[in-house]
């Protein structure tokens, strides 16, 4: 297993190289970070000259990336503009865990800023991902066991409607609803924005309060996806050996549904758990943007619009890491479970 | 069984990580909110330098005035001159004076000087006094050093500030004592009133990290300026979330009446909508025309503030632009085929208005320029009187076999991309065919070196909202000297207009100092720019604040909105 | 996503099982079987007559027509479906705007296809080095979600191509670029499934056969093996067309879609859903285009799920 892992480990070096090089290209045609700096006129030209330069952004793109990966501490930039490579550069590179300083929080290094935001998506996804298995799990059950019946088929299509839709249409069309409207008819109701009221401060309870509109529209989505897995696995696993002899011993049915066959349905979930985990990392993008959750979706959102790059790059690399890291771990976890696996 | 106790196993891991990422999330702040104490912000963050703000730690948080400000964009940097983000830099008077601020009526009002600086005669050199009473909000004092020192950071080429402009117009700053400043120009530079500083960097706080670093990109100040000289004081900030400004006690003005100001960052358009009718907010800005009746409706006051924002269309005359685009009738037939008046009053609810020149909005408007009227028969007899014939019976005019098709380039905002709509089916009402696109503002603003599309002739007109050095009228894109070219790649006159008179005029605007004179020279180049239609005014372009009915006292200026912060007050 | 990975991951036609109906035939009964995947399908037909039958009954020029002063005007005899906000029929946008979204979602759906079909083929089918370098940077791709791949290429191709005149209509460039990036953002999924199907495959006597007589590689790949691993493609690329639109909604609500005067379903709800106001005052803007595309999308998502069961080997509920 060790081996396996070392192996794994060392396969992903390349794989990454690969995915760096291949953003790096993309990001480089994205536009001119510098043609508005964010603000409402265009930068003026002496100003574009000047900053250009003086971030580096008129090297060709080999010399940016090899900037980008390993510093260029060794390298002698010119600050002033006047044609002389003068001062020695401050960055140390990917390599050396330096992702460059952000081109938005002027000064900020690229990964506290994205750092700063990873426990809010955590804490937004992990949310979601529990009460959207949990929910599976009832759904893919329940109308495993019911299969063909009028419930399941109903049940059925509305997850399938929920899958269908697009996640923002959700969204607004909740947050109208549950924030706008049962204000508007004097009913208890729920926070439009942000993580929590400034009035009263971040409390657990804000918190959860202001989570219920995300979560719902994430779990709407979703619900489908898993619940029809279940329901999938669940069917085949039920039409098992083990489980008609178990049956045929005369256990209950309910028993037999509950410890042996969802047992044993439960295996496959967990590879689908561990390869939708990383990809919570990168948040729900629009989810975030609508319900303005300070999480990583939007952060990149925020600094893609303004092509900063470090941050940019940062995010995905981070993520494409998270999904090899959990890769492997699903692997681990699978084999761990069940004993009859076994990689070489 | 083994398999079952290891599925346990792993479940309650995964339930245990997510208790413990769930809390990792909220406990840092916990406190805050349970212990009444520790809800004033700036005792935890400064406590050594700022004694004085522990003191009213004794209010209780029911009685803390949090006005809640929705912004639809999070600060970049806080350091103003890092900075060229709208949201950010009008943010500096509440909590960072500058040397002068514009109220309600774009009048210029000294706050860290005792009165407006002096000018000498041959316009070249400026002095400024200081008031005695200023400190920083750790105490210290706030002298001429600090401002000399401003002027060196954002000079200092190490320093990756967002503009240097207008301090490199300067030849010199001195600090000739403690309470005055002489700036000295090397020709007079009129605009000075509207366009010097921001607010003043704290040379005890910066001069430290320059020494260290020899810049000061990285210094904490610019994202956490803990050390400020306005009514307010940073206290936090929480990426995504919100920035706290809390009430600096050390203030050497008007103390504020508000505690505390919060910014919520909330980047979509309908949520900010949605936070201001639920009163989640009391204040919003760019709400754009479409959501104030939804906001008036739920009693939200909206200010429609002037800033100089004009939406217009410039015609960009490249040689490999199309042919008509290049004929000032075809462009004066657009104009008049284009009916602004009832897209104004249709699309933008008759908050605002046909916009006749760039510098409509602005002292400098010459009232006597009338927008072309709508008249889509006078528009074809021009077109027809240029030469531009439906020959071929498609709709679309030709000269010379070429058909008159107008490539329009626009931003994805949605209220451009509707007007695109609109004046296309009106121009081929007429026989012109308007090809339109909208680009991502980093590709519509892109220069000539990166080929955006508005500097290389790929479009024939480009339509965006923009301001003068508001309220100076000065603008410089009209040069001769700012075509872009290969050895300038960064000119700014994309529009590839050159005209001598206007050019002359705008060079000897930048150096004139009689205002008369100025004006004068200014409602001659907004005479030219009318009868050559070398820009199109489609819409006055104004701010439009919301505010709910819990914030009195607000005044709203069009160049430094919170000019009158101290005097806010909220209500229940 | 990860229904359609696991449940299409066990694919392999067992050639031993040889069935007395003919495979086709057997997976039609399968499908009629589905009732909502039937169900699915004949909505499926609706909305392509609607959207492209629809342009005899409204020109495209009605359906850009602007007209300000009435602008959103709720349902009448006039406009069945009321008018947007600067007055222009939703009736026939819907139309127009449905062919594009179809036209989005089935170009992208071929892209997708085309590319991981021929990455899948050739590595499955060559092994070795070839193998193992297409294997990296599909999975490269893969490691990134797509909406985020997504965002970076509509930035990185925005604005990159000019409208398009085609048959005497103006599209406007960003309907190429949003297939072009929607197709080359989901491929990889499909390679992979080819690659798996094309290893297990490449091994079988007919394969072997065929090599021995001295067929070339090409017709091997294309002749042989490829109709023999149809079944998880065909039902890869169903669910992919309601991906693809739903994607093409996601990337106009970020505000980096099909650009004006170009509708789409996708711009059409995002311009309603995305100004508030306008859920309240005007509904029909909104309903309409969602309708359409819920329903699009789940019909499709009911015939993939209808094919899978009836394409599934293992599948006994005939």
């Amino acid at each position: 297993m060790g081996r396996y892992i070392i192996r794994r480990l060392l396969q992903a070096i390349p794989l990454m190289l690969i995915i760096s090089i291949i953003l790096f290209a993309l990001m480089q045609n994205m536009g001119d970070p510098v043609a508005t700096l964010g603000g409402r006129k265009a930068t003026r030209p002496s100003d574009r000259i000047r900053l250009t330069r003086q971030l580096g952004l008129d090297k060709p793109i080999y010399t940016q990336y090899v900037y980008w990966l390993i510093g260029n501490d060794w390298a002698d930039i010119d600050l002033d503009g006047d044609g002389i490579a003068e001062s020695k550069g401050h960055r140390q590179g990917v390599l050396r865990g330096d992702f460059g300083t952000s081109l938005v929080n002027r000064g900020k290094p690229a990964t506290e800023v994205i750092w700063d935001r990873i426990p809010n998506t955590m804490l937004l996804m992990v949310a979601s991902e529990a009460i959207i298995i949990f929910f599976a799990m009832l759904v893919g059950v329940y109308s495993a066991l019911r299969q063909y019946t009028i419930m399941d088929n109903v049940i059925t299509t509305l997850s399938f409607v929920g899958y269908s839709m697009p996640i923002f249409f959700i969204a607004l069309l909740s947050m109208y609803l549950f924030s706008v409207k049962f204000k508007e008819w004097g009913l208890p109701s729920l926070p439009t924005v942000g993580m929590f009221d400034p009035q009263v401060g971040k409390t657990p309870k804000q918190v959860a309060l202001h989570m219920i509109l995300p979560v719902m529209s994430i779990a709407v989505i979703s619900l489908a996806a898993y619940s029809r897995f279940i329901r999938s696995t669940m069917l085949e696993v039920m039409g098992q050996d083990y489980i008609r002899t178990a049956r045929a011993k005369g256990l209950k049915g309910r028993y037999v549904v509950l410890v042996h066959a969802l047992k044993n349905a439960s295996l496959p979930i967990v590879t689908i758990v561990g390869l939708d985990l990383p990809l919570l990392l990168g948040g729900a993008i629009v989810t975030e943007r609508i319900f303005a959750w300070p999480g990583m979706g939007r952060l990149f959102l925020d600094h893609v619009s303004r092509l900063d790059v470090p941050v940019v790059m940062g995010i995905l690399m981070l993520i494409a890491l998270a999904v090899i890291v959990f890769q492997i771990i699903t692997d681990v976890t699978y084999a761990w479970l069940d004993p009859r696996i076994r990689y070489e | 069984m083994l398999k079952k106790n290891r599925l346990m196993i792993l479940f309650s891991l995964l339930l245990v990580f997510s208790f413990a990422l769930a809390a990792c999330g909220t406990t840092t702040d916990e406190p805050a909110a349970d212990e009444p104490a520790a809800d004033v912000p700036a005792a935890e963050e400064p406590a050594a330098d700022a004694p004085a703000a522990e003191e009213p730690a004794v209010e209780s948080p029911a009685e803390r005035k949090v006005a809640t400000f929705i912004w639809t964009q999070e600060f970049d940097t806080l350091n103003p001159y890092y900075s060229n983000m709208w949201f950010s830099i009008i943010t500096q008077e509440l909590w960072n004076q500058q040397p002068w601020i514009f109220d309600d009526a774009n009048g210029p009002v000294p706050v860290l000087l005792k009165e407006m600086p002096s000018v000498s005669d041959d316009g070249m050199v400026i002095t400024m006094n200081l008031r005695d009473e200023l400190v920083w909000s750790d105490g210290e004092p706030l002298t001429a050093d600090d401002f000399v020192f401003t002027y060196n950071m954002v000079m200092d080429p190490a320093n990756t500030v967002a503009s240097t402009y207008p301090f490199d117009q300067l030849t010199s700053m001195e600090a000739t004592d403690e309470r005055t400043v002489v700036m000295t120009f090397a020709e007079p530079f009129v605009p000075w009133v509207a366009t010097m500083w921001s607010s003043i960097l704290p040379e005890h706080i910066l001069a430290p990290v320059f020494e260290a670093e020899g810049t000061i990109d990285e210094a904490p100040w610019n994202l956490e300026p803990t050390v400020s000289a306005g009514p307010f004081v940073f206290a936090e900030w929480e990426s995504g979330s919100f920035v706290r400004f809390v009430r600096n006690d050390n203030y050497w003005g008007e103390p504020p009446k508000i505690d505390e100001i919060f910014f919520q960052f909330v980047p979509d358009d309908a949520a900010q909508v949605a936070a201001l009718q639920t009163g989640d907010g009391d204040l919003g800005t760019f709400i754009s025309y479409a959501d104030v009746p939804t906001l008036e409706a739920a009693g939200v006051d909206l200010v429609t503030i002037k800033s100089g924002y004009n939406e217009g269309w410039f015609p960009l005359l490249w040689d490999n632009a199309s042919p008509g685009i290049l004929d000032v009738n075809v462009r004066k037939a657009m104009v008049m085929a284009f009916d602004r008046d009832s897209l104004n009053e249709d699309l933008l609810l008759g908050l605002t208005n046909t916009a006749a020149s760039f510098w409509d909005n602005t002292p400098y408007v010459d009232p006597s320029i009338e927008p072309y009227p709508y008249d889509p028969e006078a528009a074809k007899a021009l077109l027809e009187e240029a030469g531009w014939v439906d020959t071929d019976g498609d709709g679309i005019r030709e000269k010379d076999g070429q058909p008159l098709v107008i490539r329009h380039g626009t931003s994805i905002r949605e209220v451009r991309q509707d007007a695109q709509a609109v004046a296309q089916q009106q121009l081929a009402e007429v026989g012109i065919q308007l090809d339109i696109q909208s680009f991502d503002a980093d590709i519509l603003f892109a220069g000539f070196g990166d080929e955006g599309p508005c500097t290389t002739g790929e479009m024939d007109i480009c339509e965006w909202s923009d301001t003068t050095a508001y309220p100076d009228p000065d603008i410089y894109y009209w040069l001769c000297s700012e075509i872009p070219t290969a050895e300038y790649p960064d000119g700014a006159n994309w529009q590839n207009i050159c005209n001598e008179e206007l050019d002359g005029l705008f060079q000897a605007q930048a150096v004139e100092t009689d205002p008369d004179k100025r004006t004068e020279m200014f409602h001659q180049i907004s005479l030219i720019m009318h009868e050559n239609v070398y820009w199109v005014g489609l819409w006055q372009d104004p701010d439009i604040w919301a505010l709910n009915g819990r914030i009195q006292n607000a005044k709203i200026s069009g160049v430094d909105p919170f000019f009158n912060i101290v005097d806010w007050e909220l209500t229940d | 996503m990860s229904t359609i990975e696991a449940n299409v991951a066990g694919f392999a036609v067992d050639p031993t099982e040889a069935p007395p109906l003919s495979l086709g035939q057997m997976t039609w009964r399968r499908f009629l079987r589905h009732k909502m995947a039937v169900a699915g399908a004949i909505m499926i037909i609706l909305l392509f007559l609607y959207s492209f039958g629809g342009s005899f009954l409204y020109t495209e020029d009605f359906a850009n027509a602007t007209d300000t002063a009435n602008r959103l005007q709720p349902p009448s005899a006039e406009h069945l479906f009321g008018t947007d906000q600067i007055g222009r029929d939703i009736l026939a946008r819907t139309i127009y705007g449905g062919q594009i979204s179809l036209i989005i979602g089935s170009a992208a759906v071929l892209l997708q296809t085309l590319v991981g079909v021929i990455i899948g083929a050739i590595a499955g089918y060559y092994g070795g080095l070839i193998d193992s370098l297409l294997m990296r940077f599909t999975e490269a791709m893969f490691n990134i979600p797509q909406l985020f791949l997504l965002i970076v290429m509509a930035k990185t191709f925005a604005g990159k191509i000019a409208n398009v005149q085609l048959f005497g209509r103006t599209f406007s460039g960003s309907v190429v670029i949003i297939i072009v990036i929607i197709g080359l953002t989901s491929w990889m999924y499909l390679a992979r499934i080819v690659r798996a199907e094309f290893l297990s495959l490449k091994e079988n006597e007919f394969v072997l056969a065929a090599k021995a007589t001295g067929t070339s590689n090409l017709q091997i790949i294309f002749r042989h093996i490829l109709p023999n691993s149809a079944a998880p493609i065909i039902v890869s690329a169903t669910l992919g067309i309601a991906n693809a639109i739903l994607s093409e909604s996601y990337i106009s609500f970020l505000g980096l879609g099909v650009e004006p005067p170009t509708a789409t379903w996708g711009n059409m709800l995002d311009r309603a859903a995305g100004n508030f106001n306008l859920i309240s005052t005007a509904p029909w803007y909104w309903i309409t285009p969602g309708m359409f595309i819920v329903l699009t999308v789940l019909s499709i998502n009911f015939v993939g799920d209808g094919l899978r069961d009836a394409l599934d080997p293992r599948s006994r509920s005939v």
